[in-house]
């Protein structure tokens, strides 16, 4: 078995052991041999004291507008502007959208980036992709989720697996494009565990997770010593590859069935109804509460998506037709909700003293275009918006890049979907010029070559 | 590298006379031992073009006839005549026009070398499209990540890798107010002033000064920096020494590169190419071409030098101390067997004895009809002791209508028949195509014709829905190409291909056929109906020049831009011509990587020159093979699986533990997701239930993969966007395990009450034959004595209103375990 960030502080990793790093490395080309791993590694190119970072990557799905966010344009004329006031945030030389003034007491944490942008096709599936891969899949080459990456290099870190989804993978946002939610050309194995399952719920369980009701403890005992008895007979194809990651995924699975603090970690039972109430009893705000156990139990990289379509579903897709959101159900249904669930976890880690190492980024496939549309909402524009970052190394109450003063280009510092997936890169600790084994083996580097994190942001 | 080491001028074409390769010592060979190594110096004859040139020799042990490493050990090397040339330290440098011998001695061995010097005293010019390109490239100027990326680098931008030296050399002498280059200072000229640290130069340094990279660049800018000339020496060949060798682990191999042009000369320019090793688990190889074997097993050593590739073969056979008698004693059923043998034997990978029965009936059913087989067909099976049995059970299963399914189903990953992009009923027309051809068993090579030259309503001709999916000539172009030839040529849409020879003029030569395909809404039919026709207009412009390519497909003829006819017959007659090596490989390795597991090319979709077969002979053989049966898939289907190295167990014989590659045992792999629902469907007797669809379908037989199944897409069910088989993903994961474990999937065909424990329970059966029949239907065998006193000792402690428990329980240990997950 491999522990590729070598220290002892990373669990071993079943689903990565050094044959399958070869196998994925070497199909039939060149590859990242564990030579090289282990020659980046003594380089002091990974870092041995990044064990500890984290990072929940919240996804606004639909995509915010940031006039009513993170970058109002108060000087800006009516039809720009859009009908809500600024107000400053505390602790933080900036204002924001009164709509959120939960996140307006915390400017001292998090800071803001408003001139993110990309040239591609402004269909929301084209924007996963790149936010959460760092790159637009092109021939057939499906880049990996920053999660997935971090589950790869540094394996998993308790018994928990080292990326989760919550609640759901995206569904679909009218592109028919896969959303950059997997671990593509890294394999399947390390694709993350999705929740599937709303933690608000009250009947709420993983799917799953735990044998059905039916089959209790001791039959759940009973069929892994009949299983033994079988599988004894075949000890003789162990030598295959896939066989052994067979193993090691029963032995993980039966690790978390049976691990008590793997499965507590999902079990939102076990918070006081205060704590659950100040997260807020929705979806997302449950699923940011499970976010934090999650972190506190080990979980390398948790996903958020705040939605899962934006089909007739109150989302940040504000186009203000049906089945679309109007700009009023942004102020009254997702502003309230998001801003509550994002101020709870940002406190709640702050108080557990997590966030130092536990990067949070919000991020969203694009902005919104500068005139309000005829309907009153705001259709989509990928050339310049706002995403934002917290904890992990970040320094809060800061302003970086610029739009235009109709918030419709980047005026300043100009920043792409590679520099953001850098940027959590950099903050969990990692080489930004190492490279992955890429589709038939051929190296792939972990960012493009030159992409640089924001590291005005550090 | 030495900095005296010198580079060959463009010269006079130059014939030579033929004469021996080596000449070895007789002497030297102990008669006493039949396979006494002998010395070979290489390259064994060479000529020496101008005053600069120079070649590093190699000398070599040769043993069995296969070049065995460098001899340990002091070797002697002499210049016949130093007035003609000279030799120091294993290269040989030109002194004089005329002929010469060099040679080496190891001991009691010799070998020698044949050298011509010519043009010694002609002046030394730099060519620009071979030498100025070989330091720009060498130096990684015109790297992707440099001035080659395609919106190029601080406002210099040069073709990626060089491969257009016309435009190159224009961006460089007329760009930037010819600050690049200074003819009458050129030390002065941002060409060497950049990579030389002189400037700051963000790309850091490249070559220092004093270097021959230096001379050649500030030679040519003071020559002029002359634009190549149109009939200037082109490179023809590459050529890459030792082509093939047998190396140990620990040692050390340099390579040499020569290349030859289109004006006779060659030249030795291992130092301007640049290598990579396939498997760098078996051994690696440095920028100057030195290989450091680091494991066993094979290797292929590319080297690539001015858009061409060239592979080398290295072997490390495994430390297993194996007897030949191993190898020549181990049974064969046709010609498969004796050429995967030899691969074995060269590598000391001993193989695996023969599957038993129920193995190979299990596996014989799944990797052709997907479906397992049934406690009926394994009691039968296991109890036929014809010595033919394995040859008549494969003869049944061709015939079988569960073939269809299996086959229609694979091809239909392969042509993305997907509702998500096609209406129903194209969809189904699409899918039925693809059946109707599976069915009458179409050859391959006609199956391509039809589909690449498909016309008429998607409807009525579901095989022109291939346009609909694919509906740019580009796309078409990468489309075939994948599918039928199992390459991608899709870097080369950019820039010549710098893993393949295929150039951008290429590409666009083969996307130009299909310029011509048009669409239109047909007047019947509704609901998607198009018609696919072609017209008589219409091009592709290649951007780099503008115009439009002559229609060629990939390295076939070209055709003029206003001949007759539709241009995809020129296509088609091109792609499935049995002297098409491309077309027929990738067929012979996608049947052969369905049956085995892994392709003799890895992966199916990867053919190329630089990612060579793991058994060339082996791969050319079936080639040949299938188009001596007119491209008869069941015929292939038939010699394949009729074949010892097929009907070898998956079980590890000592010393064969690490082979991958090499057959020498079955590899065991994951069922795939549909025939693994399908198997627990059969296995418990309780169908799955597919919206739509009527009861009793199998998922195999589900004509679309647009159709929502937490189990198909957990295990990996390719979702039918890319044309790739590497979109379906076998691999064993925790989710999936989960879903094994706890998920409904499998718990609730082992709880229902109309599924096979139910009839077993009514029937009354005993224990003893219930755990029989679990065994049966699902692992096609019988329980072994241990199992099944194990598994009674569990039944007798469980109290009897736990007894239908107890059976779902052994019935999931049975159906969860690798044994009946995977197929081996």
């Amino acid at each position: 078995m491999l522990n590729i960030t070598g220290q002892g502080t990373a669990h071993t990793c079943d689903g990565i052991s050094r044959r399958d790093f070869l196998q994925v490395g070497t199909l039939g080309a060149a590859g990242v041999s564990l030579a090289e791993l282990e020659q980046a590694r003594a380089e002091g190119k990974t870092d041995p004291g990044s064990d500890r970072k984290s990072v929940i990557m919240i996804f606004n799905l639909g995509a915010p507008s940031q006039f009513e966010t993170f970058d109002p344009k108060p000087e800006a004329p009516a039809e720009i502007r859009g009908p809500f006031k600024p107000i400053p945030v505390t602790g933080g030389g900036f204002q924001i959208s009164e709509i959120l003034p939960r996140h307006a007491q915390h400017g001292d944490k998090f800071s803001v980036v408003r001139s993110c942008h990309h040239t591609a096709a402004a269909v929301h599936d084209t924007g996963h992709q790149m936010m959460q891969t760092g790159r637009l899949f092109t021939g057939g080459v499906n880049t990996p989720h920053a999660g997935c990456v971090a589950g790869f290099l540094q394996g998993r870190r308790t018994d928990l697996p080292s990326h989760v989804v919550l609640p759901e993978s995206m569904g679909s946002t009218g592109g028919n494009l896969p959303h950059g939610q997997d671990a593509g050309f890294l394999g399947k194995a390390h694709d993350p565990f999705v929740l599937m399952a709303d933690p608000s719920k009250k009947n709420f369980r993983v799917p799953d997770l735990l044998p059905p009701k039916s089959i209790g403890e001791a039959r759940l005992d009973r069929r892994r010593r009949l299983r033994q008895i079988v599988d004894s007979t075949v000890k003789d194809f162990e030598a295959s590859e896939n066989a052994k990651l067979l193993d090691s995924s029963f032995q993980a699975a039966f690790r978390i069935i049976t691990s008590e603090k793997a499965r507590a970690a999902f079990d939102l039972s076990k918070e006081p109804k205060k704590v659950r109430d100040r997260y807020g009893m929705s979806r997302f705000g449950q699923c940011c509460l499970m976010a934090r156990r999650l972190v506190e139990a080990g979980v390398r990289c948790v996903t958020v998506n705040t939605f899962l379509t934006v089909f007739n579903e109150i989302t940040w897709d504000i186009h203000g037709t049906k089945p679309f959101t109007s700009i009023e159900g942004m102020r009254d249904i997702v502003a309230p909700m998001y801003d509550q669930a994002y101020s709870a976890l940002l406190e709640d880690l702050t108080e557990r003293g997590l966030l130092e190492d536990t990067l949070i980024c919000n991020l969203s496939e694009f902005g919104r275009t500068p005139r309000v549309n005829p309907a009153g909402g705001r259709d989509h524009w990928p050339q310049c918006w706002s995403v934002y970052f917290a904890g992990g190394g970040v320094q809060g109450g800061r302003v970086i890049g610029k739009s235009d003063p109709i918030g419709a280009y980047p005026a300043e510092q100009p920043v792409v979907p590679g520099n953001v997936v850098a940027t959590i890169f950099k903050s969990l600790g990692y080489d930004l010029e190492q490279e992955l084994p890429g589709p038939s083996g051929r190296p792939f580097p972990l960012v493009d070559q030159g992409t640089e994190a924001i590291n005005e942001l550090f | 590298m030495p900095l005296d080491h010198r580079f060959a001028p463009r010269l006079a074409m130059l014939l030579l006379l033929a004469a021996p390769v080596v000449s070895i010592d007789a002497t030297a060979a102990d008669k006493a031992k039949p396979a006494a190594d002998t010395l070979v110096v290489l390259p064994g004859e060479f000529t020496l073009s101008g005053p600069v040139s120079f070649q590093r020799l190699l000398p070599g042990l040769m043993h069995d006839g296969r070049f065995a490493g460098t001899p340990p050990g002091k070797l002697a090397w002499s210049s016949s005549n130093p007035k003609v040339v000279t030799i120091t330290d294993g290269t040989a440098r030109p002194a004089g026009d005329g002929q010469a011998t060099i040679t080496v001695r190891h001991g009691k061995l010799t070998a020698q070398a044949r050298v011509t010097v010519a043009d010694f005293a002609q002046p030394v010019t730099w060519d620009f499209r071979i030498h100025v390109q070989s330091v720009l490239t060498k130096s990684g100027c015109n790297s992707g990540a440099c001035h080659g990326a395609l919106a190029g680098k601080n406002g210099f931008k040069l073709s990626l890798r060089g491969y257009d030296p016309v435009s190159d050399v224009r961006t460089i002498t007329r760009q930037n107010r010819g600050r690049r280059v200074i003819p009458n200072d050129p030390g002065r000229s941002l060409l060497l002033t950049k990579p030389t640290g002189a400037v700051p130069h963000k790309g850091g340094l490249r070559f220092e000064e004093g270097t021959l990279e230096y001379r050649v660049i500030s030679e040519w800018i003071a020559a002029g920096h002359p634009a190549p000339a149109d009939d200037g020496p082109r490179i023809r060949r590459l050529e890459i020494l030792p082509a093939d060798a047998v190396l140990k682990p620990g040692t050390n191999q340099q390579m040499v590169v020569r290349a030859h042009f289109s004006d006779g000369h060659s030249e030795d320019v291992t130092r301007w190419a640049k290598f990579t090793s396939n498997n760098t688990t078996v051994a690696d190889i440095d920028d100057v071409g030195h290989v450091a074997v680091t494991g066993h097993g094979e290797t292929a050593i590319v080297a690539w030098y001015l858009s061409n590739n060239v592979v080398a073969s290295l072997s490390v056979p495994y430390a297993n101390a194996v007897a030949d008698e191993v190898f020549n004693k181990a049974p064969r059923s046709n010609f498969i067997d004796g050429l995967v043998l030899e691969k074995l034997k060269g590598l000391r990978l001993p193989p695996s004895p023969r599957a038993g029965d129920a193995e190979f009936l299990r596996r014989a059913t799944l990797d052709t009809l997907g479906v397992l087989p049934t406690s009926e067909e394994a009691r039968a099976f296991l109890g036929d002791t014809a010595p033919d049995r394995r040859s008549r059970l494969i003869e049944k299963l061709l015939a079988r209508p569960e073939y269809v399914d299996f086959w229609t189903y694979k091809w239909s990953d392969l042509l993305l028949v997907n509702s998500s992009k096609l209406k129903p009923p194209a969809m189904k027309s699409y899918s039925k195509w693809i059946r109707d051809h599976v069915s009458a068993n179409t050859p391959w090579d006609k199956f391509a014709r039809d589909l690449v030259t498909a016309r008429g309503t998607t409807h009525a001709n579901g095989a022109a829905n291939f346009f609909v999916l694919h509906r740019d000539p580009a796309d078409m172009a990468e489309t075939v190409s994948m599918a039928f030839l199992g390459m991608s040529i899709q870097c080369a849409k950019c820039h010549d291909h710098p893993l393949e020879k295929w150039t951008n003029d290429e590409f666009y030569g083969m996307a130009n056929l299909f310029s011509r395909v048009r669409f239109k809404t047909a007047p019947e039919g509704g609901d998607g109906n198009q018609s696919i026709f072609t017209t008589t207009s219409g091009e592709l412009i290649q951007p780099r020049t503008g115009k439009p390519q002559l229609p060629k497909p990939l390295d076939g003829t070209t055709i003029p831009l206003d001949a007759p006819g539709d241009r995809r017959n020129h296509l088609a007659g091109w792609l499935v011509a049995p002297e098409n090596p491309y077309f027929t490989r990738a067929i012979v390795n996608r049947v052969w990587a369905n049956y085995l597991g892994t392709g003799i090319v890895e992966k199916v979709d990867d053919l190329r020159l630089t990612n060579p077969p793991s058994n060339e002979k082996l791969l050319g053989r079936l080639s040949e093979f299938l188009v001596k049966n007119r491209f008869d898939l069941k015929a292939l289907i038939r010699l394949v699986m009729n074949s010892q190295t097929y009907q070898r167990s998956s079980r590890i014989t000592a010393g064969n533990e690490a082979d991958l590659r090499f057959y020498a045992r079955y590899y065991p792999r994951r069922l795939k997701a549909e025939v693994l629902l399908d198997a627990i469907s059969a296995a418990t007797g309780q169908p799955t239930v597919f919206k739509g669809y009527p009861a009793g379908t199998r998922s195999l037989q589900l004509p679309d993969s647009n159709i929502a199944s937490r189990f198909l897409s957990t295990f990996g069910r390719p979702e039918r966007v890319i044309t790739c088989e590497c979109e379906r993903s076998d691999e064993p994961s925790m989710v999936q395990v989960l879903h094994i474990v706890n998920g409904d999937t499998l718990n609730n065909k082992l709880q229902s009450k109309t599924n096979r424990i139910e009839a077993w329970l009514k029937a009354d059966m005993p224990d003893y034959r219930i755990v029989e029949s679990i065994y049966l239907c699902s692992l096609s065998r019988y329980p072994t004595n241990r199992e099944m006193s194990a598994t009674l000792k569990i039944f007798a402690e469980t109290p009897a209103d736990q007894r239908r428990a107890l059976i779902e329980d052994v019935f999931w240990s049975v159906i969860s375990c690798k044994e009946f997950l995977f197929n081996h």
